[in-house]
């Protein structure tokens, strides 16, 4: 079965989930979690994994830190991917170790044409190591930093070009992104290349407590707003025929899977290119 | 044009210095960047030692972390393997001398969280014969402690106990094993905790009996043994 819509797995839905009978559907789970030598967690996934395709989604390369990636995580993340076969892996166009520290956070950079370099060599190493392709998906964005040497979109498509990885666009994050930063996340959208999205993501985002709305926040415990929808539907018209499989998230404020059912089911009408769309 | 690695640098120190964010726009968007890395450390430390939590409050809870993280951040991304030595800070901190449980109650916490996330195993049905090799199951932890911390956590992992908590105040021993994906605790004997040790490394039923038998004459081992298998802290190879 093609997957086509899915969610980010809650062990608290695990009943739910391995009963849920929609059509296409699958599952992402945050790696790092999963990156222990057994347990009821692990067994938790791999009794999921057979009946559902999953994807891993990574939180700690630090693909755009200065570093290379750490040999050791790369191990561990190979060893969950031989275990569990997923269909998809990705992780964020952010860096998030400096040295011995690591935090737990995904972190701006300008992007520069250094910052380009390091950040395809450390694609090339991800690659090489987990011997498959990765998506890398855009991070939302809160500063305006000085000295980008190129817009974001080009960015990505230059790894595209120089790595051979894919994109994961998380239409949350563009949005949050545009709203922050002040840019157009149509233009942002149109830049990107074709034919080399492998996963959307969408997820509900916040304002901050102090600066409201000129402030917005990924915070993934909320809805999906309806700015969010249309630009996922103006994504898919520009996808075409070739739909990519999209993930609704939530890592905040679970609501019941029946909720988090009906955001997806929403989702997988759009994709199958329903206007009048169920669960609305 | 910045140099990446200058900017992360500066970045990084940022990130782990103290203060309030200003009322601009830039620096409330870093205070994003600051309070997700803080907290995300924060709440990694809270669900490793949810017991500890329990004892000193959120809010407390909240300060000791911060402190402990200033001190050791988090080294990698996989966050459940962050805080390994929080107990060993916590005994050193001089307001824990009103606490003087609180740093074992950390240590059942992180042997509870280690049990959970071993490796599996299968323990087969076996004959105790003589010659058998025994040895721990990857999910068995357990400690011998100065204080009745067991005693305290396990009160607190019931809530129908902790009201009435009145520990005897003496050393205890823990034991912490995984059957059919469940952790188990239990409170345990010195001679129990002491077949444990010798079994760290595989050893005969044989060589398991003596050594029990000179530290502890008085023993039960074929019991002591027997319990062990029961148990699931112990496979037969």
């Amino acid at each position: 079965m093609t997957p086509t819509a899915g969610l980010s797995f809650k062990p608290v839905h695990y009943e739910q989930a391995m009963a849920c009978p929609a059509a296409g559907m699958w599952f992402e789970v945050h790696a790092e979690n999963y990156m222990v030598d057994g347990g009821p967690r692990l067994a938790m996934l791999e009794t999921l994994r057979k009946r559902f395709p999953l994807s891993f989604h990574g939180v700690g390369l630090s693909l755009a830190g200065i570093g290379e990636p750490d040999r050791d995580h790369l191990a561990r993340f190979k060893r969950l991917i031989d275990r569990l076969d997923p269909f998809l892996v990705s992780d964020h166009l952010a860096w998030s170790r400096h040295g011995d520290v690591s935090f737990p956070d995904l972190l701006p950079f300008p992007r520069t044409n250094e910052a380009l370099d390091v950040v395809v060599r450390n694609i090339d190493i991800t690659q090489s190591i987990l011997g498959r392709q990765i998506l890398i998906e855009n991070p939302s964005l809160y500063m305006k930093i000085e000295g980008h040497e190129w817009p974001e979109s080009l960015f990505l498509a230059e790894l595209v070009k120089r790595t051979g990885c894919g994109l994961l666009v998380d239409v949350n994050n563009v949005f949050v992104s545009a709203s922050n930063l002040g840019f157009n996340p149509i233009s942002y959208l149109d830049a990107l290349p074709r034919g080399v999205i492998g996963e959307i993501h969408l997820a509900g985002h916040s304002e901050d407590p102090h600066l409201g709305r000129s402030l917005l926040i990924d915070s993934h415990d909320a809805p999906i707003s309806q700015e969010v929808w249309r630009l996922y539907d103006w994504l898919l018209a520009r996808c075409g025929a070739d739909r990519p499989p999209t993930l609704v998230e939530r890592d905040d404020s679970i609501p019941s899977f029946d909720a988090l059912l009906a955001e997806r089911d929403k989702a997988a009408g759009m994709m199958a290119g329903l206007r009048e769309v169920v669960h609305a | 044009m910045p140099d990446l690695a200058a900017f992360q640098n500066g970045f990084a120190s940022a990130l782990m210095a103290d203060g309030e964010a200003g009322p601009s726009f830039q620096s409330q968007a870093f205070a994003v960047y600051r309070n997700t890395a803080a907290r995300g450390a924060i709440e990694a430390l809270r669900a490793s030692y949810s017991t500890v939590d329990m004892l000193l409050g959120e809010e407390m809870f909240t300060q000791v972390a911060l402190d402990y993280r200033r001190e050791q951040p988090p080294a990698g991304p996989v966050l459940s393997d962050y805080g390994a030595n929080f107990a060993e800070f916590l005994a050193r901190q001089p307001w824990t001398c009103e606490l003087p449980y609180l740093a074992n109650v950390a240590w059942l916490d992180w042997l509870w969280l280690q049990s959970f996330l071993a490796g599996d195993a299968n323990a087969m049905p076996h004959e105790l014969a003589g010659g058998t090799s025994i040895t721990l199951h990857p999910a068995t932890r357990f400690a011998w402690l100065t204080t009745p911390a067991m005693t305290i956590w396990l009160a607190h992992r019931d809530p129908w106990e902790a009201g009435e908590l009145d520990p005897e105040w003496q050393e205890e021993g823990a034991l912490f094993t995984r059957v059919d994906q469940t952790v188990r605790a239990e409170l345990i004997g010195a001679d129990f905790h002491w077949m444990l040790l010798v079994c760290s490394v595989p050893t005969s039923v044989r060589d398991l009996a003596s050594a029990v038998a000179a530290a502890f004459p008085a023993a039960n081992v074929q019991e002591l043994l027997q319990r062990g298998v029961a148990s699931g802290a112990l496979i037969i190879q």
